[in-house]
């Protein structure tokens, strides 16, 4: 899953601003959306397109290339979780380089089928009179769920989220001289622009060195990804406007009350579920601790590629608290179970650590199926929830009892109607592939 | 009797349209440097006449109302009365509403208008400094920006208006974008000094002020130079498009009403306001000598400092928040005029409707404000039945109507529709309805802000209008409005405001 950024410039003086500067933290904030490619796109005076990729985490890759980092006073960037997962640059007909978050069905593929979505885009370019139109309509045209940011030799940047709008995607401006997209508005905090709110699903927005266009987008509301507002977003973002620690905490609270247990102490898996823990102890009245210190930099272990860079993962990051524990009856509150094997790990360092009863609380659904639109949640038979039952899962991992949240339930908690919200990777059958 | 009018944009086809309504039933005479539609039918509609001509230049100007026998001129612009119209005018005994050149200092150099706040220590301040030249500037922001803290965020502005030059507005909070933004200030620094090199009458040639935050407003009076009467608040927006972003335009919109407040904006910081435009015609005056008999405005923001607070002052009203104080206005302009020019403007009550709030949207041809000549020339045409249906009216900006009557573009502002209601959002509804039956046959595109006026802006207003709020509240009841006190490491306690008056007087004096 990729985060992108786009960034523009107006007004006298515009030249002496570099894009670079402004995208290289912007992209460090969504460095939890993908930390194993990063690329980066400039333009300056000159009409020529810079570009730059590498794999590895932003701050090594803008560290490593100091030299070479292109310069210019607009310009795209993405960091991704897949592997050489770069811009799209594309020369003929109309040359652009395209950062894409998301999937098209054009092809299987996520690489090819953003490859093709480039190409028609230039050739639309080129040849439509009227490319806002053209763009509005392509997106309408081509299926699958994605935003978009693409820069061209033209100083253009043309930005969007198609009308399915799974795919999140924030503006921002500060002063009169920049204006920015991100995927999360944590990224615009960063950069010290202020929010100015979502792009709408199906809404193109077209930067140009003589004005701002954007079309009147025709769909309403959108089908959002859930998994943000669980997982994927940072807590300090605001996701299609509602704030991501609010949505959190209100997970926290609903699992409270529709799956209670009586114990001593709450405990959160860090990073992402301890906000829900934390819901989940105001509402019970249950008090919250610190269960776990995590040693080096915060790795999404979930993200991971391999097993074992994943069990390294939660072992550095999840050292218990011994003290928090020892003697007491535990709810251990994560957001969503993948693979079950760190769930595993957790539960017995609990244990370990002289927990009595642990009881497993689960701030989303069942992970059945594979994401549709490029979200890394593993095939379906990878995916432990998917195949046994709470109470195997619970003997599975060592927990005295686990419980998930039922689809439902989670978009009460979300607070945004069911046909507003994309859950298919919590329904079995839910994904095409 | 006879009134000539002054200007060619869309404040002045307002000011055009509002004597047209009056019972004096004026004559109404013109001169502009375009012609504008609106204008030029109003005129011939009212046995007078629209001339081209210099705005700016007395002899044109007062010949010209010699020749048609003018009873009162107003001035709509601020050029003209930098360049001393009014003084022309009344050299020749004849009437002027608008302030003389003198007393436009508030407006032409915003750094003397600073000096005057501060000198009479007159509320609604910001800190600022003046510089000779960039590198005096870039100098003392890398020296103090320490120990002035003010000096991380601010705002840049040439000292005395010059050749279209923006204003920079620049908060450098983050350390790791530091010198991203050190290097932008520097480098317009330069460019200021450049452009303001042919000033060489005056010392200081940048301007660089405390940045605020805060929702802004815009406070229109007229005076005679002994009483002030204000006008309904009213909000424009700056940013060439929605929701704030953009390149910074003359202005793309604006709302007022339905009373004298605005929305988000309380009685007590009306009156506030008003006293601080009241302290500085009064200051003015003083320092001049003269008589202030005209319009002045206040563009205030909302700051955490102080409360209500000068951004810039107007010499004249505001471009388009003219129309809407026009549209509320019940009273009879014609009065008020006579009233001013015969100072007895404090025995006369302004009345505004207070039933109707209105909302003007600019409509602008793409390329404008970055690209103009790209902006100029295109055909316009308009469905005016339309617009009238749909209950707006369309005042004419940056237009020109050639020869074979074809109303071209003129590369800036076109035009703009007003719409009232009972609140904001239907007037702003209504003219969304309307705006499409502007349009430039040629096929270049215009655009406008759809934003201004709906419940979501208004909700953005509110929302920052209460957290500024509760920040200069907590400053009145800590008894600590307006102070710049603070604490720097080695340095100990620090009162900037002092520091500023010992630049701007010399030790001994402050
Ligand atoms: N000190 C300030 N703090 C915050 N914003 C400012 C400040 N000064 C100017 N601005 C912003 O810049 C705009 C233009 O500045 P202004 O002084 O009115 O210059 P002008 O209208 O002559 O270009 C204002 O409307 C306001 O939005
Ligand atoms: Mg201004």
């Amino acid at each position: 899953m990729p985060g992108l950024i786009g960034f523009y410039t107006f007004g006298e003086g515009r030249e002496n601003w570099d894009a670079s500067h402004f995208i290289h933290y912007g992209l460090n904030a969504l460095q939890g959306r993908g930390q194993e490619s990063v690329s980066l796109a400039t333009i300056g005076q000159g009409n020529t397109l810079h570009t730059l990729s590498g794999k590895g985490g932003v701050e090594e890759f803008f560290q490593k290339n100091r030299a070479s980092i292109p310069k210019g006073f607009i310009g795209i960037g993405q960091t991704s979780s897949y592997l050489e997962d770069y811009l799209v640059h594309v020369k003929t007909p109309y040359e652009m380089v395209l950062a894409l978050d998301g999937t098209t069905d054009l092809h299987e593929n996520r690489g090819e089928a953003t490859k093709l979505f480039a190409r028609q885009l230039s050739q639309l370019l080129h040849s439509e009179k009227e490319p806002l139109k053209a763009t509005s309509m392509l997106i309408n045209k081509i299926g699958g769920g994605y935003s978009f940011a693409a820069l061209t030799h033209k100083q253009e940047l043309i930005t969007g989220r198609n009308p399915l709008g799974v795919k999140p995607l924030e503006t921002g401006s500060v002063g009169f001289d920049i204006s920015a997209v991100a995927s999360e508005t944590c990224a615009l905090d960063v950069m010290g622009i202020d929010q100015t709110g979502s792009v709408e699903t199906g809404e193109v927005i077209m930067f140009s060195p003589e004005d701002i266009r954007g079309n009147t987008p025709a769909t309403d509301a959108g089908n959002f990804c859930s998994y943000e507002y669980v997982y994927l977003a940072r807590l300090d973002s605001q996701v299609n406007s509602l704030p991501v620690a609010k949505v959190r905490n209100s997970i926290g609270r609903e699992l409270a009350k529709t799956h209670p247990v009586k114990a001593d102490v709450v405990i959160g898996v860090p990073e992402t579920a301890l906000p829900i823990a934390n819901g989940y102890s105001q509402e019970s009245g249950m008090p919250q601790e610190p269960g776990f210190m995590r040693t080096g930099e915060n790795i999404r272990a979930a993200l991971e590629p391999t097993q074992k860079e994943r069990l390294v993962g939660v072992q550095l990051k999840l050292n218990p608290i011994k003290s928090a524990v020892e003697g007491k009856d535990v709810v251990l509150v994560d957001d969503s179970v993948v693979r079950g094997n760190t769930l595993r790990n957790t539960v017995l360092n609990l244990k370990r650590s002289g927990a009595k009863q642990i009881h497993v609380r689960i701030g989303s659904p069942t992970l059945v199926s594979p994401c549709p639109y490029g979200v890394e949640i593993p095939p379906r038979d990878e995916l432990i929830s998917g195949s046994l039952s709470e109470k195997e899962l619970a003997n599975n991992v060592g927990a005295d009892s686990i419980s998930f949240m039922t689809a439902e339930e989670l978009q009460h908690a979300i607070g945004l109607p069911r046909q507003n919200l994309c859950m298919r990777c919590f329904e079995n059958g839910g994904a095409k592939r | 009797m006879r009134v000539m009018g002054v200007g060619g944009g869309a404040r002045e086809h307002a000011l055009a349209w509002k004597l047209s309504l009056s019972d004096h039933k004026p004559e109404i005479f013109w001169i502009a440097e375009n012609r504008n539609p609106g204008i030029h039918k109003i005129c011939r509609d009212y046995k007078g006449e629209l001339r081209i001509g210099r705005t700016t230049d007395p002899k044109t100007i007062v010949r010209s109302a010699r020749g048609w026998g003018i009873d009162i001129v107003v001035v709509g612009p601020e050029e003209p009365g930098f360049h001393a119209i009014p003084d022309a005018l009344e050299k020749e005994g004849i009437q002027c509403i608008g302030a003389s050149q003198e007393l436009s200092i508030i407006e032409r150099s915003k750094a003397d208008l600073r000096r005057l706040q501060w000198e009479n220590n007159l509320p609604g301040k910001l800190l600022f400094r003046t510089f000779k030249n960039a590198r005096e500037a870039s100098g003392y922001i890398r020296k103090n920006i320490d120990t002035q803290p003010w000096l991380q965020n601010i705002v840049i502005k040439p000292a005395r208006q010059s050749g279209g030059k923006g204003v920079k507005l620049i908060e450098d909070q983050q350390i790791y974008l530091h010198d991203e933004k050190e290097r932008f200030k520097e480098a317009y620094f330069d460019s200021l000094q450049a452009s303001m090199a042919a000033y060489s009458d005056i010392e200081d040639k940048i301007l660089v002020e405390e940045k605020a935050w805060g929702p802004e407003y815009s406070l229109q009076c007229f005076t005679d130079g002994k009483t002030v009467l204000g006008t309904p608040l009213v909000q424009d927006n700056k940013s060439a498009h929605d929701f704030d972003s953009g390149p910074e335009t003359g202005g793309m919109g604006s709302i007022s009403g339905p009373d004298m407040t605005l929305p988000f904006i309380t009685r007590e910081e009306y009156d506030k306001s008003l006293k601080i435009v009241e302290g500085i015609v009064e200051a003015v005056q003083k320092k001049t000598g003269k008589a202030y008999h005209g319009m002045v405005g206040g563009q205030m923001m909302l700051t955490e400092n102080e409360g209500p607070t000068i951004i810039e002052m107007y010499s004249r009203l505001g471009d388009p928040e003219a129309i809407n104080m026009l549209s509320m206005l019940k009273t009879d302009i014609v009065d008020i005029f006579q009233a001013i020019a015969e100072r007895r403007l404090s025995r006369l009550k302004l009345e505004f409707t207070n039933e109707d709030a209105a909302v003007v949207k600019v409509v602008a041809p793409n390329g404008y404000p970055e690209k103009r000549e790209k902006a100029k020339g295109h055909p316009v045409q308009v469905f005016e039945t339309n617009i009238k249906r749909n209950g707006c009216y369309l005042f004419w900006g940056s237009a020109d109507l050639q020869e074979d009557q074809q109303v071209v573009t003129g590369g800036s502002r076109l035009l703009a529709l007003m719409a009232m209601d009972h609140t904001l959002p239907p007037a702003s509804a209504r003219i969304e309805k309307t705006v499409s039956s502007v349009q430039l046959t040629d096929g270049w595109g215009l655009y406008h802000r759809s934003d201004i006026g709906t419940d979501r802006l208004l909700a953005k207003r509110r929302d920052a209008a209460e957290r500024v709020r509760r920040l200069y509240k907590y400053r009145e009841e800590h008894g600590i409005l307006g102070s710049r006190m603070g604490w720097v490491p080695n340095l100990g306690r620090i009162d900037t405001s002092q520091l500023l008056l010992k630049e701007m007087h010399g030790p001994e004096k402050a």
